[in-house]
């Protein structure tokens, strides 16, 4: 629920019980002042009878009271307290039934007594309550309907700052350059928020850019060094004195700096990629490039005695020769490196997907972390590079990959439907798929 | 006939490569100066004449680049060949687009080194004459055609590549490390598995002896080959 819509709810729980509260209140003060009003004038007109019959030395008649109702009845009690009391009545004038408000009181006139009874109508009052009734519930309808459409408008005018910064915080990108566009408000909160939002993510950019110096700057070191070993080993290895136990040690250093510089230029790689240090975006026959790298593998493959399956349709893609080179070395590298001798590599290549297939060990992998940095196998000899990669380039191109295990197949599946560039040309004449069974055993 | 002997700069501020280098290079009757930042650099080709260079990007008192900078000016044509530790797009394309002949990441094989100045050589020289011989093997570089004492033999793009690489190496042991990255790019992981390189240098190896050549390729225990010089 949004903000504005809590605030809403809570202010007109509020309101509302407020004023059904202060309408019962009200009610029961106006009717009392009411009642007041009347008793005031009928202890008047008691009295105005008292002096009229003092004067006249009679009771009064009937027709001199107008619309109220008086009655006299004599009566052997000799004192009667004066009370007040709602009845109803048959209004002389009107000649209807009618709510009233009368007064009993003991009156003496010429030694009798008479219990005397007035009654007036209550009809104004009650109609004067009602009409005040209803101007009061008008203007609590008002009320509310104002609050709600306050709260609706102007406080949703008010948030929009708010919003603006949200909208501005959803597109932050830590790795590209833009920094956050917020404007400054007229309300002192929104502008703390942004100067905070805005000093945070400048920090967060900051931090994340010199960690990629560093990387940067770490491998950079580090090639040189690698360049030293390595020509010493190349220089060690022209001394045929020496033994084959020797060989085999320096197999094992070449080994392991060979290990090293690949991890380094990985990591270098990865980098850049995540820098958008690699824009060369031109246009690309993947197809053919699937087909260059079987012809690049063919050994590795024969070496297994791999069984490669190729399925291709013509597909052009907008992306830089060097990284969809990469892409495709590391899906290539990994399908030969994990798979079983004599197993199956099935590539198929439609419109929209890039799908590699291969036999490998009877487990799926771990879906969730299959992509991420240093992830492999205990068997695998790689770096724990290679997928991080594949998946950074996918996403440097917005292109979706996924990873799942199927029937003793390692499937890793490149959809390019985002960024997809086809010459619709080349569609409508090559739809057909030209399936080649590239067949290495 | 290509001119075998080299008279080489070595431009390179870590002295272990830059000793190793020299070594490396030396061993075949080249002549290999070297020096450790630009000012010696500059030094020397004011006074000299070379045929290649081999330029480090990051110098203690300069970028590499100056180099190419200052060639350019003085008109002089030496082939240059950019050993860097960045392989950054960006200085592949600024080293050749300002003159370099080729470009080099760290770290690299000698041997890989070495193939590469020959090939940038020949590639400078274009006087006609572009059949490179080695004993009774003769290259015809343009038309890549092999011929053993003026027979033709016919190989594979890559038993082809590989006995330019041996020729360049002639006398070296090579590394299977160094052949499989010259020969399948350093891209492409092989995760030290080799075997199929043996394939291709026994065939190679066949069909010069088939068509009467020396047996100048020789397996050097595990570790790598050498062609006799």
């Amino acid at each position: 629920m949004k903000l504005s819509a809590h605030y809403n709810k809570a202010s007109i729980i509020i309101t509302i019980s407020v004023l059904f509260a202060g309408a019962v209140i009200y009610f029961f003060a106006i009717n009392y002042i009411a009642k007041q009003q009347l008793d005031q004038n009928l202890i008047e007109e008691i009295d105005g009878v008292k002096a009229y019959i003092k004067l006249n030395q009679q009771l009064p008649k009937q027709v001199d009271f107008d619309e109220d109702l008086v009655l006299f009845t004599k009566t052997d009690q000799s004192s009667l307290q004066r009370t007040f009391f709602d009845t109803i009545y048959k209004n002389p004038k009107e000649k209807k039934q009618e709510a009233g408000r009368a007064v009993s009181c003991l009156i003496s006139l010429k030694g009798n007594n008479y219990k005397t009874i007035l009654i007036v109508s209550r009809e104004d009052t009650e109609y004067l309550v009602q009409i005040i009734g209803f101007i009061t519930l008008s203007l609590s309808i008002g009320l509310l309907l104002t609050l709600f459409l306050t709260n609706r408008y102007i406080l949703n005018g008010l948030w929009k700052p708010f919003y603006k910064t949200l909208i501005e915080l959803k597109s932050f990108n830590i790795s590209d350059n833009k920094s956050l566009n917020l404007k400054n408000t007229n309300v002192d909160e929104f502008n703390e928020l942004n100067a905070t939002v805005q000093g945070m993510s400048k920090k967060v950019k900051d931090d994340f850019q010199n960690l990629k110096q560093f990387t940067e700057n770490a491998s950079h070191e580090m090639q040189t060094p690698l360049a030293v070993i390595t020509s010493k080993l190349d220089t060690l290895i022209q001394d045929e004195k020496l033994n084959s136990g020797q060989y085999d040690q320096i197999n094992d250093i070449y080994a392991a700096t060979n290990k090293l510089s690949r991890l380094n230029q990985s990591l270098l790689l990865l980098v850049k990629i995540e820098n958008n240090l690699i824009d060369d975006v031109e246009l690309l026959k993947l197809d053919s490039l699937i087909e260059e790298k079987i012809k690049q593998f063919s050994e590795l493959l024969t070496d297994k005695q791999i069984k490669l399956n190729a399925t291709l349709v013509p597909k052009q893609i907008s992306a830089s020769k060097y990284l969809v080179d990469i892409l495709l070395n590391n899906l290539f590298s990994n399908a030969i490196r994990h798979n079983i001798n004599s197993g199956e590599i099935t590539i198929t290549l439609t419109g929209d997907k890039l799908i590699f297939q291969n036999n490998g060990i009877e487990m799926p992998l771990d879906q969730e972390r299959v992509f991420e940095r240093f992830i492999k196998s205990k068997r695998s000899e790689g770096t724990g590079l290679g997928l991080a990669l594949v998946k950074n380039i996918c996403n440097k191109y917005s292109w979706q990959i996924n990873y799942y295990y199927n029937v003793s197949l390692h499937t890793f599946e490149i959809g390019f439907n985002f960024n997809s560039n086809i010459k619709p040309k080349s569609v409508s004449a090559e739809i057909e798929p030209t399936t080649q069974g590239f067949s290495v055993t | 006939m290509i001119k075998n002997q080299l008279k080489i700069l070595i431009i390179e501020d870590e002295q272990g490569l830059r000793e190793n280098i020299t070594s490396y290079f030396n061993g075949d009757g080249n002549i290999c100066e070297s020096c450790s930042d630009l000012s010696g650099a500059i030094d020397k080709l004011s006074s000299y004449n070379y045929d290649c260079i081999l330029l480090d990007i990051g110098l203690p008192d300069g970028e590499g680049f100056e180099i190419l900078d200052f060639l350019k000016k003085k008109m002089k044509d030496e082939a240059v060949l950019i050993i860097s530790a960045r392989n950054s797009l960006d200085d592949k394309i600024k080293g050749l687009n300002i003159g370099a002949d080729d470009y080099l990441t760290k770290p690299f094989h000698l041997a890989e080194l070495k193939a590469r100045v020959a090939s940038v050589f020949r590639r400078k020289i274009t006087n006609g004459n572009n059949v490179l011989i080695f004993n009774e093997i003769a290259i015809d570089l343009p038309g890549r055609v092999v011929a053993v004492n003026k027979v033709p033999v016919v190989l594979t793009r890559k038993e082809y590549d590989m006995l330019l690489y041996f020729i360049a190496n002639k006398g070296k042991v090579i590394s299977k490390n160094a052949i499989a990255e010259h020969m399948w790019g350093d891209e492409m992981d092989m995760h030290n598995n080799f075997d199929f390189i043996y394939t291709h240098i026994k065939n190679l190896r066949k069909k010069l002896l088939d068509a009467r050549c020396a047996d100048y390729i020789q397996s050097i225990y595990g570790i790598g080959y050498k062609f006799k010089a």
